[in-house]
């Protein structure tokens, strides 16, 4: 059987600095693969190479058996596979609902009507409501992203990201910045996600990664330095050194 | 965008009195006060174009002058013509889609390659566009070259007498309000949400699974063509097309009007145009170096009220 996701020697320089140095990942449905590893270990940027903002210097990407080396990012998407960002992406004047109502907009398609009003069209505003409603962001809706708190808008960032309807998500530090319960509440969150897509999860909490990894990659320098179970992982004397010694 | 309760009444205020305007102009004994208002019409037109653009998607064009322009010569070139073409050449009917639809013919050209580029490099290879236009027409001397080309009767409208100016003003009234009714549902329909979510974030939009590329070129069009039919307009109002109204200065007079009247909002760009033809207007009687004076205020503007005249207006 093939892994959802299966990228095989990607490789991407920034002049000298190799970021991503032949790195082979697979990520199979319906779990959780965390992606780990130091400041500067080229975690973002094999995120952005798998979710085609960035173009590789070698290497390949398959989602479900099908390249996709080569489309570009919204093709992507269509093919199911979508990203968050590490720093916050969300149109940050309009409101909540209305961020999401977008995304189930381009979801649907039928972007290029000049004349009904989208913002009372209940095809949007429905999907767009439940899915706040599943990142805890209902009583949010009508406020503007920008007057949302830092985890709100995480919880908005992810609401998104899923209303794709996306087979694999690409999640780059969704704890990023959130205290101690936002974190425990975005781990329950993900950990009911895993039922219906696989994620590789991008993610410096500690205590997430080893709650909801199925498997865990470790990077560093642009290499993949271990990947294995959680418990190898944790044993392993390479990761602690590089990584998890330091935490 | 919704209108604040202090917004409408500005809103209706100043309708009522531009409706108003002949009646106004006769009491007062000044007649050039229509023409001012005619002028003030269709340059907001021109305007709430290029906030589609600018405002909306987030595309400074600095080459709109271009499609103004051509919308311009259009009408005066099938004028000149009309001996060879027919009677129709004369027609508004016949000429003022024309007008339209050249310009929006060559801004899905040109838009497709300059929609290449963003930033800074977007705003330049308009600008080099729209210079491109101006040095042609400059070097088509059939078309009276630098000298402009004269329109020797208005385009042919059923009903209206070609040298009523009072009926003109209504119809660049009228043309005014059209277009804006049309703006501002396309900004409130899909595609125009589309338009404003590339303009807030296009990156987003794009992990969305939406390609930007074609709505973007759309905007440009819609907004090219919609400057054609206020080049109609112009080369009607003044009998007169030169290659000044394709020159750089013109897409930065604009340009200045939107940011005026607030990016964004629409009615900052009918503001921000009219306020601009009446300070042109009452400037230019002081002084000849009128932008001299100029340029404070919208120094002044830009600094007390950053959401332009409008946004001001709006409160909050
Ligand atoms: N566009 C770029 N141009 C040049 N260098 C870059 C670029 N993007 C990333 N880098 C460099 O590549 C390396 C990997 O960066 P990356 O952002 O992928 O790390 P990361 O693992 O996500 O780190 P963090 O945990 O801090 O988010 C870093 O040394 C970074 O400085
Ligand atoms: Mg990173």
């Amino acid at each position: 059987m093939s892994a959802l996701l299966e990228v095989r020697g990607l490789a991407k320089r920034f002049g000298g600095l190799v970021a991503t140095d032949g790195l082979n990942l697979d990520v199979q449905a319906g779990e959780i693969h965390a992606l780990i590893g130091p400041n500067g270990a080229g975690k973002t940027t094999a995120i952005a190479q798998i979710a085609g903002e960035l173009r590789p210097d070698a290497g390949t990407i398959r989602l479900a058996g099908q390249d996709v080396t080569a489309l570009p990012v919204p093709a992507r998407v269509k093919a199911g596979m979508t990203r968050s960002f590490q720093i916050t992406q969300v149109l940050m004047q309009s409101t909540a609902l209305a961020n999401v109502a977008m995304v189930e907009q381009v979801r649907q398609g039928h972007s290029f009507r000049l004349w009904r009003p989208a913002a009372r069209d209940e095809r949007l505003l429905a999907p767009a409501r439940a899915m706040l409603q599943r990142v805890g962001l209902a009583a949010r809706a009508d406020v503007a992203a920008e007057d949302l708190s830092h985890g709100e808008r995480r919880q908005l960032e992810l609401a998104m990201a899923l209303a794709t309807h996306p087979r694999l998500l690409l999640l780059d530090e969704p704890m990023a910045g959130l205290g101690a319960t936002e974190s425990a509440a975005m781990t329950a969150l993900l950990a009911a996600l895993k039922q219906e897509v696989a994620i590789l999860l991008v993610e410096h909490d500690m205590d997430a990664v080893f709650a909801l990894a199925d498997r865990i990659t470790v990077l560093e320098g642009g290499r993949v330095i271990a990947s294995g179970a959680p418990d190898a992982i944790r044993a392993d004397p390479a990761v602690r050194e590089a990584y998890l010694g330091a935490a | 965008m919704r209108e604040s309760p202090r917004q409408i009444i500005v809103l209706a205020i100043s309708f009522a009195l531009l409706a108003a305007l002949p009646w106004i102009a006769g009491a007062v004994g000044r007649p050039d006060f229509v023409t001012l208002g005619s002028q003030a019409c269709v340059m907001a037109i021109a305007a709430a174009s290029l906030d589609l653009l600018m405002g909306r998607t987030g595309l400074p064009s600095f080459g709109h002058a271009a499609w103004l322009g051509l919308g311009a010569y259009t009408v005066g070139i099938l004028a000149f013509h009309a001996r060879d073409l027919g009677p129709w050449a004369l027609q508004a009917w016949a000429v003022w889609p024309l007008a339209v639809l050249v310009p929006a013919a060559l801004a899905a050209v040109i838009g497709a390659l300059c929609l290449r580029t963003s930033g800074i490099s977007f705003i330049m290879i308009t600008l080099a566009f729209a210079q491109m236009f101006f040095f042609l027409f400059v070097a088509l001397k059939t078309y009276g070259g630098d000298d402009g080309l004269t329109l020797r009767r208005r385009s042919t409208i059923p009903g209206i007498a070609p040298r009523d100016d009072v009926a003109f003003f209504y119809v660049c009234l009228v043309a005014l309000v059209l277009v804006l009714l049309l703006l501002r549902r396309v900004a409130a329909s899909r595609f125009g949400t589309v338009l404003d979510g590339i303009r807030q974030n296009e990156r987003r939009m794009m992990a969305m699974g939406l390609a930007p590329f074609p709505y973007k070129l759309a905007a440009f069009v819609l907004s090219a063509a919609i400057a054609g039919l206020a080049g109609a307009l112009h080369v009607n109002l003044f009998r007169f097309a030169s290659p000044d109204v394709l020159h750089w200065t013109m897409s930065g007079e604009l340009m200045v009007m939107v940011v005026l009247g607030g990016l964004g909002s629409l009615w900052g760009a009918v503001f921000g145009a009219a306020a601009m033809v009446v300070l042109h207007a009452v400037l230019a009687q002081w002084t000849e170096h009128w932008q001299i004076v100029l340029g404070p205020i919208l120094v002044a503007v830009v600094l007390l009220a950053r959401r332009g005249v409008w946004g001001a207006l709006g409160g909050k």
